[in-house]
Order: C-alpha cells, then sequence, then structure tokens
C-alpha cells in the first residue's frame, strides 16, 4: 500500500499508472452520469411543491458538494507539497484549482437560475451563497497567484500557502444554512420510504450522478496533471522516447 | 423500474413550464463539462507538437558539422 502510495509520488509511475486506468475511469465515469442525468431529468417524480424545477438538483448539489471537496483535496496536496516538497502534489493541486472553479461556477450558476423561479430571484446576499462565492473568488486567486510568479517554484510556494489560508472557509460554507437560517436551506434528509419528503425515488439518481461526478473530477485532474508531467519532465529520457513513439504514430 | 413521468418529448422538454431554467442550467453544465475534457486533449497535442518540433531540431543540429570538423575537413 505505502510503496504504491510511494510510487505515485514519482511523476514517470504517476504517468504510467494513470495510462492504463484512465480509460476504465471514463468508463464507468461516463456510465454513471448518463444513468442519473437521464433517470434523473425524466423518470424521477416531480417534486410536490417545486414541480419539474428542482430538476437541477442533480447537477446543483453534486457540483457544489464537488467544487468544496476538490478545494479539500487541493489544501491536502499543497499541504504534502510544502512538508515533503512531492512534485507530483503540486502538479495535482495546480490541475485541481482549475477544475475546482469550473465545478464552482456550474453551482453558483445553476443556483441562481433555481433561485429565480423557486426564491424570486437569481442572487441574493444569503450566508450560504456568499461565502460560496468567495470560495469561487479563493480559487480563482490561487490560480491567478501561481500564473503570477516567473519562477514555478515560488509560483507554487505561494498557491500552496493561499490555499490552505482559504480552507477556512469551507465549514463556514457547509454550516451557513445551519448557523444562519437566512434563505438557502440546509442540506434535506434523506428518507427511506416513498412517502417521506424526499424518497428514494428522487434521491438515488442523485447518487449516480454525485458518484459520477467524482469520476469526472479524477478524470479531470488526472488528464491536466499528465499534461503537467509531459511539460515539466520534458527533459527526461522517458518523455523524450514518449514524444517519439507518438510521433511515429501521428 | 421507474415510468417515464412525461406525456411524449414535446412535454419532455416544455418540463412542466420550468424548460427555461432546467435547460439553461444544464446546457451550462454540458458546456463547463465539455471545455474541462477537450481543452487538455488540446493542451497534451499542443505539448507533443512542440516537442517532437524540439527534438527534430536537435538531431538536426546534430548532423551538421560544427565549426572545428568543417575547418578539418
Amino acid at each position: 500500500m505505502w510503496q504504491w502510495l510511494y510510487k505515485l509520488g514519482s511523476p514517470r509511475h504517476f504517468y504510467e499508472m494513470t495510462t492504463s486506468f484512465l480509460p476504465w475511469l471514463k468508463g464507468v465515469t461516463y456510465f454513471l452520469l448518463i444513468v442519473g442525468l437521464v433517470w434523473g431529468l425524466g423518470f424521477a417524480p416531480p417534486d410536490y411543491q417545486m414541480g419539474d424545477n428542482y430538476r437541477i438538483i442533480y447537477i446543483h448539489v453534486p457540483t457544489a458538494l464537488g467544487a468544496m471537496w476538490i478545494y479539500v483535496m487541493m489544501a491536502v496536496m499543497a499541504a504534502m507539497h510544502m512538508i515533503w516538497n512531492i512534485k507530483v502534489a503540486d502538479m495535482v493541486a495546480k490541475s485541481s484549482a482549475l477544475v475546482g472553479a469550473g465545478f464552482c461556477a456550474v453551482a453558483l450558476f445553476t443556483g441562481a437560475v433555481w433561485g429565480r423561479p423557486t426564491w424570486g430571484v437569481y442572487w441574493i446576499w444569503d450566508a450560504k451563497l456568499t461565502s460560496f462565492l468567495i470560495l469561487f473568488f479563493v480559487y480563482i486567486g490561487v490560480i491567478a497567484l501561481r500564473s503570477a510568479f516567473d519562477s514555478e517554484t515560488s509560483g507554487s510556494k505561494a498557491a500552496s500557502v493561499l490555499t490552505l489560508v482559504g480552507v477556512v472557509n469551507l465549514p463556514i460554507i457547509y454550516y451557513a444554512a445551519v448557523w444562519w437560517n437566512t434563505l438557502h436551506q440546509p442540506p434535506s434528509e434523506l428518507s427511506l420510504s416513498s412517502q417521506g419528503a424526499n424518497p428514494p425515488e428522487i434521491w438515488i439518481p442523485a447518487f449516480f450522478t454525485g458518484f459520477g461526478l467524482i469520476g469526472l473530477v479524477f478524470v479531470f485532474v488526472i488528464m491536466r496533471t499528465r499534461n503537467e508531467i509531459l511539460w515539466r519532465e520534458r527533459r527526461a529520457q522517458w518523455v523524450q522516447d514518449l514524444v517519439k513513439q507518438e510521433a511515429g504514430r501521428a | 423500474m421507474p415510468k417515464f413521468q412525461f406525456d411524449g418529448l414535446a412535454d419532455f422538454f416544455a418540463m412542466g413550464g420550468y424548460a427555461f431554467y432546467v435547460w439553461l442550467a444544464y446546457a451550462f453544465f454540458f458546456v463547463v463539462m465539455g471545455w474541462n475534457l477537450i481543452q487538455p486533449r488540446l493542451e497534451r497535442r499542443r505539448i507533443l507538437k512542440l516537442l517532437q518540433a524540439r527534438q527534430a531540431r536537435e538531431e538536426r543540429n546534430a548532423t551538421v558539422p560544427t565549426q572545428e570538423e568543417r575547418e578539418h575537413a
């Protein structure tokens, strides 16, 4: 187990392992997403209050939760990079920032479009919405800060520090709707019976899109990290050989 | 087995009157996810092309005789 983790820390091993792993991950991910989206959009029963409008939930909740745990992953990678100076950890952190910002944007946008017909407004300075908007800005800040440095090492050091500082925001977002009862509802409890407010007919497809999106996060982060590895290790012999091989194929 | 909740495709696209909101949300979702899928592919192609060009240049340079070799010839 440790040996396996240790090997993932080497850029070359990370690249080679993901070469065989990625197609499988993509297959499972696309399957989960297609099942979840078709089920959620067409086959789940309408909500008794919001009608068909609630179907936005199948992308809103998973991308919002996703944006938060991508941040956790990015922070863990930033810490690993700072403590043990693991290069792959820094590359994963850099890739996560872009993916996380995208998820944040989707969560905010779908929330706004859902809020208009349900609350009557696209946006309101509610605690949860505001702290989530700050998360988006933190992501943008981390990306901008890294690219502001000419030196790769200074850029990643600065981005790591900002990433770790931004962790403070996460519990605020998660508990915002519980601490301050403004507008956004706290997470719904799942009911096991079909008579409950949140029956399995509605939440089961959400689990499909949820796990599908977790898979998609890994697909996106791995694809970006592989590019980053090729670029940073471009002088290594194994990359040179790979480039030659790819040229022969094209 | 869950059953289809709409009467035909037109009813499905109408989304019970919420078509604008539901489809706008899903469209944005697909645009962002699609971009995340395509952008790294283009980036990979760009990197490989750049490194291939660099390799070809180095190989060419290796076959060109150096100043010293030319003087001795």
